[in-house]
C-alpha cells in the first residue's frame, strides 16, 4: 500500500514538474526587449533609414517581420528549459542588427548633410562671386534672365536642404552649376575679345595713333577705354585728363544695331557740338557714328542673320553730360558728369578725333572679370584642406 | 484483397487531399497591393512603412519557397499566408494616408504657386512704374529679372503637373523670395526718385 501511495506521489511529482517546466517555456518574449527593438524601429524611421541605410534597413525590416511572424506562431514560444529560447536569441540579434543600421544611416545622413551644406555654401559663394564681377563689367544685360533664373535654382536648394532633403538639395546645385558654366561660356563667347591678345593689340594700335595725330596736329583727341570705362582727353600727344564715364546699358558690347544699348568701338570724329538748350544731355559733342566701317559690319551681320532683319543702324551717339539725372540715359552714349563734360567740350572743336575701344591693356577690367568667373567656376569642386574652398578663395582675389 | 486494396490506397489518398497548396491567389493579390502602394508614391511619401511592407512581402515569398522544399504532407504556408495578409492589409492602409499626405503637400504646393504668382505680377507692375535714372544698365537688368522669374513660374506648373510636388513648392518659394527682393529694389528707386517722372526719360532718343 505505501508503496503504491509512493508510487502514486512520485508520478505526481514528476507531473507537477513537467507541467510547472512547460508553463514556463510558454512565455512570451521580454517585453522591454520588444519595446527596445520597437524603440529602434521608431528611430530608424526618424533617421530615414530606408534613404540612407537602404540595405541595413531592409535587412532589419525583414527580420523584424520575420520574428513578428513568429511571436504569434505557439511553436516557436514553446521551448525546453534547457535550451535558450531562440525567440529572445533573435530579439537580440535584431536590436544589434537595428542599431547598427540606425548608426549606419545616422552617420550616412549626417554626411550628407553636411555635404549638401558645404556644396550649397560653396556655390552661394560663386554665385555671388559671379554677380559681383557681372556687375563690375556690366554684363548682367548680356545674360539676360538667366542669372535670376539661377538664383531661383540655388534659393531652391537652400529650400530643399532646410526640408532635410539633401539629395534633392545636392540635385538643384548641380543644376546651378550647369546654369552658370553655361552663363560663363556665353560670357566668354560674347565678351572673350577682351582677354584676345591679338584684339587688345589691335585696340592699342587705334588709341596711339589717334594720340600720334594729336601730337602731330597739336590738337586735341579722345580715346574712351570701354572695359575700364575711361575716357582720356588728350592734347598735342599728351595726357590731360582722364574720366570715369557710362556707357549704354549694353555697353560692354559691340554695337549691332539701333537700340541694342551698345556703344560703338571704332574711329570717330566730332561732327557736332550741342551746347546748353541744343540737347536734353546739359552739353554734348556728336560723333559721326555710323561710319563706313560700321556700315560695313552692319550689312555683313544682316546678311548673315546675326541681328533682326528690321533692325536699323542707328546714329546720334554722343559724349553727353547729364542734365536731368532721370533723363541721363544713355542707350549707347558715353556719359559724363556736367562739370567733366565742360572741360571736354571747351578742351574739343568740330573734328576732333574720338577713339573708342574695347580695351587698351590685355589686363583690363572685363578679361580680369572673366578670368575670375573661370577660376571660381573651375574651383568649386575642389575643396582644401583648411575648410576652405578654391572657390573661396577665387572670390577673395576675384574681388 | 479489396480491402488490402483499400488500406493501402487510404494513406495515399489521404496524403494527395492533405498536401497544402502555395497561396498563389494570395501572393498576386498582395504584389498588386504593393505595386499600387508604390505608384501612390509611399516610397517616396511613407518610405520606412513602405519598407516593411516590402519586407513583409520579401518574407512571405521566402517562407513559400521554404515549404516549397518541403516534402508535400510537411508544407504548411500558413504563416507565409499570414504575411501576405497583412502586407496587402498595410499597402491599403499605406495608400490611404499617402494620398492624404500628398494632397497635403499639393495642396501647400498650389498655395505657393498662388503667392508666387502674385509676388511676380506685383513685381511686374512696379518694374512699368521703375525710374529709368542713370542707371539704364540696372532697369534693363531688373527688366530681365522679372521676365526669368516669370519664366520660372512654367517650371512650377511643370513639377505640379508632373506630380512633383515638393520640386513646385520650393521652386515657387524661391521665386516669390526673389520677386519681393526685386519689388523691394524698385519700390526703393522710386522712393528715392519720387516716381513721378519716370517715364519721362522715354523722350531720350539716343541710339
Amino acid at each position: 500500500m505505501a508503496t503504491t501511495v509512493r508510487g502514486a506521489f512520485s508520478i505526481l511529482a514528476v507531473a507537477w514538474w513537467l507541467v510547472a517546466g512547460l508553463s514556463a517555456c510558454v512565455q512570451n518574449a521580454p517585453p522591454e526587449l520588444l519595446q527596445a527593438v520597437e524603440v529602434l524601429d521608431r528611430q530608424l524611421v526618424e533617421v530615414q533609414g530606408a534613404e540612407f541605410a537602404p540595405e541595413e534597413y531592409a535587412r532589419f525590416v525583414d527580420r523584424w517581420v520575420a520574428v513578428k511572424g513568429r511571436l504569434l506562431a505557439e511553436e516557436d514560444v514553446i521551448h525546453w528549459p534547457w535550451e535558450a529560447d531562440p525567440l529572445v536569441t533573435d530579439l537580440h540579434r535584431l536590436q544589434e542588427d537595428g542599431w547598427q543600421a540606425a548608426m549606419t544611416a545616422a552617420q550616412r545622413k549626417a554626411a550628407k548633410r553636411l555635404e549638401a551644406q558645404q556644396r550649397l555654401g560653396v556655390m552661394e559663394q560663386r554665385l555671388r562671386v559671379f554677380n559681383s564681377l557681372l556687375d563690375e563689367i556690366g554684363g548682367r544685360v548680356v545674360l539676360g534672365q538667366r542669372p535670376i533664373e539661377t538664383q531661383v535654382v540655388v534659393s531652391q536648394a537652400r529650400s530643399l536642404l532646410d526640408q532635410r532633403l539633401y539629395a534633392r538639395s545636392l540635385g538643384a546645385l548641380q543644376e546651378a552649376s550647369r546654369q552658370l558654366d553655361e552663363q560663363s561660356a556665353l560670357l566668354n563667347e560674347e565678351l572673350g575679345r577682351y582677354a584676345d591678345a591679338g584684339r587688345v593689340e589691335v585696340w592699342r594700335r587705334m588709341m596711339e595713333r589717334t594720340v600720334e595725330w594729336s601730337r602731330a596736329h597739336r590738337t586735341a583727341a579722345i580715346v574712351v577705354s570701354k572695359a575700364d570705362r575711361l575716357l582720356t582727353l588728350y592734347r598735342n600727344g599728351r595726357r590731360v585728363v582722364s574720366y570715369r564715364v557710362r556707357l549704354g546699358f549694353n555697353g560692354v558690347l559691340e554695337k549691332r544695331y539701333q537700340g541694342d544699348g551698345a556703344t560703338p568701338e571704332g574711329l570717330y570724329h566730332v561732327i557736332k557740338k550741342r551746347d546748353r538748350g541744343q540737347t536734353q544731355f546739359y552739353r554734348a559733342l556728336l560723333l559721326d557714328y555710323p561710319n563706313s566701317e560700321d556700315r560695313r559690319r552692319f550689312r555683313q551681320a544682316r546678311t548673315a542673320g546675326a541681328i533682326p532683319p528690321e533692325a536699323f543702324i542707328g546714329g546720334q551717339i554722343e559724349i553727353h553730360g547729364k542734365d536731368d539725372m532721370l533723363l541721363s540715359q544713355t542707350l549707347g552714349c558715353v556719359m559724363l558728369d556736367n562739370r567733366q563734360i565742360d572741360a571736354v567740350f571747351d578742351a574739343t572743336a568740330v573734328g576732333t578725333p574720338v577713339t573708342i575701344v574695347g580695351a587698351t591693356e590685355v589686363s583690363n577690367a572685363v578679361a580680369l572679370a572673366l578670368a575670375g568667373i573661370e577660376r571660381a567656376g573651375g574651383a568649386q569642386d575642389a575643396p582644401k584642406a583648411d575648410g576652405q574652398t578654391v572657390a573661396q578663395e577665387a572670390a577673395v582675389e576675384g574681388s | 484483397m479489396k480491402q488490402v486494396m483499400t488500406l493501402a490506397v487510404a494513406p495515399l489518398l489521404l496524403l494527395v487531399i492533405g498536401c497544402a497548396k502555395a497561396p498563389t491567389d494570395k501572393l498576386a493579390a498582395a504584389e498588386q497591393a504593393v505595386n499600387e502602394a508604390r505608384t501612390a508614391g509611399a516610397a517616396d511619401y511613407m518610405a520606412e512603412d513602405f519598407a516593411k511592407i516590402e519586407g513583409m512581402l520579401a518574407n512571405a515569398k521566402t517562407e513559400i519557397a521554404q515549404q516549397d522544399d518541403k516534402v508535400a504532407v510537411l508544407r504548411d504556408y500558413g504563416k507565409a499566408e499570414q504575411l501576405l495578409v497583412a502586407a496587402q492589409t498595410e499597402s491599403t492602409r499605406v495608400m490611404g494616408e499617402v494620398g492624404k499626405k500628398k494632397e497635403e503637400v499639393k495642396a501647400a504646393a498650389i498655395q505657393a504657386q498662388r503667392d508666387a504668382q502674385e509676388a511676380v505680377k506685383t513685381a511686374q507692375l512696379l518694374v512699368a512704374k521703375a525710374p529709368v535714372g542713370k542707371d539704364r544698365a540696372a532697369l534693363e537688368a531688373i527688366k530681365a529679372d522679372v521676365r526669368g522669374l516669370s519664366a520660372s513660374l512654367n517650371e512650377v506648373s511643370a513639377a505640379l503637373q508632373a506630380g512633383d510636388y515638393k520640386a513646385a513648392q520650393s521652386k515657387a518659394k524661391a521665386i516669390q523670395d526673389k520677386s519681393q527682393a526685386v519689388s523691394e529694389e524698385i519700390k526703393s528707386a522710386l522712393a528715392k526718385t519720387g516716381g513721378a517722372k519716370a517715364s519721362k526719360s522715354a523722350m531720350a532718343k539716343k541710339k
